[in-house]
């Protein structure tokens, strides 16, 4: 039965298992959305062959493949070439910033996380009205 | 001296008739003729035209006051027609200025009711923000103690904690400082800060030792980005069965993360707590394994 609703699709790509648990948390509270989670880049493109996500999240350091590299690869693909980006990390500099948004991330939110910015911003890129 | 007679008779009244066989005109010269002497007639005469005159000129006095009452009931028929007109649009102007009274009183009661409704609005999101962020606070605490109790590996617990102190608390550099066989405290745990850095502590001596000692988070009112191991960013002990089993060292938190906040504080006491309690639950396991816990044990509980 259709229902008229908007439904979203969301990945995390992160290796906390605490960080992860914390993010579907916060990301409960964004209706019609639905959370998949991965534990690193490599978890995350697998994901991504097979289901095309409205936003991916993810973490830059991570073992096996990185965020950075994972938003590269990303940005290549033509299926996923335009889903929105978020970036969530400790590395809060200037130059870790420019970088991620340079390789095509859309947002930057540095850790510990608040949940309501994170929440904020995954309306604001699925253009969900706040 | 001798006058004329005079006729005061009118025309046409007996007196004034034309003399006829018999009749006399009283003041005629007596043994004249029947006619009435040239003068009276003169005098007649002009008194006819003197009276037609004078009745002309009455009833053109009489046209003209006609014409005159006319005009001026026109007049009056005008400006009462005016002042009815006048009185119409003054009740006219009357209601209006009572309809726009009460136009300004509705428009004052809707702009306080506006005004009222921005307050509830504000309100409503000033709690609404608070009770997120409670959420957020009470997420943080649940994952913390969820992930701290889901493994009963020393590794695990250690991981676990590190990610506590990275993810949730904000840690750049920190240490895990447990008390080795003589009761001196050693890092045994160590992230952002070169190990041989990391001095042995005393219980009792310095931030570290203290807060070893007498059980209590100790945490600096300064910048926790700018702490050092004289003094550290926070000492946080873990308890279990009401001693230290350990004490944690945040040195300096990241740069993003200038100022300790309450979910921080909250974040020490669960820490404190379930750190300590997991901690110690993994290394009695390390030990023991499963067996720690047979079945005589529940057998002997009350």
């Amino acid at each position: 039965m259709t229902t008229g609703t908007t439904q979203y699709s969301c990945l995390i790509v992160e290796d906390s298992p605490m960080m992860r648990q914390l993010l579907v948390f916060a990301l409960a509270r964004v209706k019609n959305l639905r959370v998949t989670e991965a534990d690193d880049g490599v978890d995350g493109l697998r994901k991504l062959a097979s289901t095309k996500y409205d936003v991916i999240i993810t973490d830059i350091n991570m073992p096996i493949m990185d965020g950075l590299k994972l938003v590269k690869r990303v940005r290549t693909d033509p299926v996923h070439k335009d889903t929105p980006i978020m970036i969530i990390t400790t590395e809060g500099s200037h130059e870790d910033r420019q970088r991620a948004l340079s390789l095509g991330a859309n947002a930057y939110i540095t850790k510990p996380i608040q949940a309501p910015q994170v929440i904020a911003k995954v309306k604001e890129l699925l253009k969900i009205e706040l | 001296m001798s006058s004329e007679p005079r006729d005061t008779n009118v025309p046409g009244s007996g007196a004034g008739k034309a003399a006829g066989p018999g009749n006399t005109v009283s003041g005629a010269p007596a043994g004249g003729s029947q006619d009435p002497p040239e003068g009276l007639l003169e005098q007649r005469n002009a008194f006819v035209q003197t009276f037609f005159k004078k009745g002309a000129e009455l009833t053109e006095e009489l046209l003209r006051e006609e014409a005159r009452l006319r005009d001026r009931m026109l007049r009056l028929e005008s400006e009462n027609a005016q002042l009815r007109a006048q009185v119409a649009s003054d009740d006219a102007i009357r209601d209006l200025l009572s309809r726009i009274d009460q136009l300004e009183r509705d428009k004052r009661d809707l702009l306080s009711r506006i005004g009222n409704s921005h307050g509830d609005i504000e309100r409503f999101s000033r709690r609404f923000a608070e009770i997120e962020e409670e959420n957020a606070r009470l997420a943080s605490l649940y994952v913390a103690s969820f992930q701290l109790h889901s493994t009963l590996e020393l590794s695990g617990v250690v991981r676990h904690l590190r990610e506590l102190l990275a993810q949730l608390v904000g840690a750049e550099a920190y240490a895990l400082y447990v008390p080795d066989a003589d009761g001196t405290l050693v890092p045994v745990v160590s992230e952002g800060v070169p190990p041989k850095d990391l001095p042995h502590v005393h219980s009792g001596v310095g931030p570290i030792g203290e807060a070893f000692a007498d059980g209590h988070s100790q945490w600096t009112e300064g910048d926790p980005r700018a702490g050092t191991l004289e003094a550290p960013a926070a000492c946080v002990p873990l308890r279990a069965a009401d001693r230290s089993a350990g004490v944690i060292v945040i040195l300096r938190t990241f740069e993003q993360k200038a100022s300790f906040v309450d979910v921080d504080f909250e974040l020490f006491k669960l820490l404190g707590v379930h750190g300590g309690a997991a901690l110690a639950a993994a290394r009695l396991f390390a030990r023991h394994g499963l067996e720690i816990a047979s079945v005589d044990a529940f057998r002997d509980l009350p």
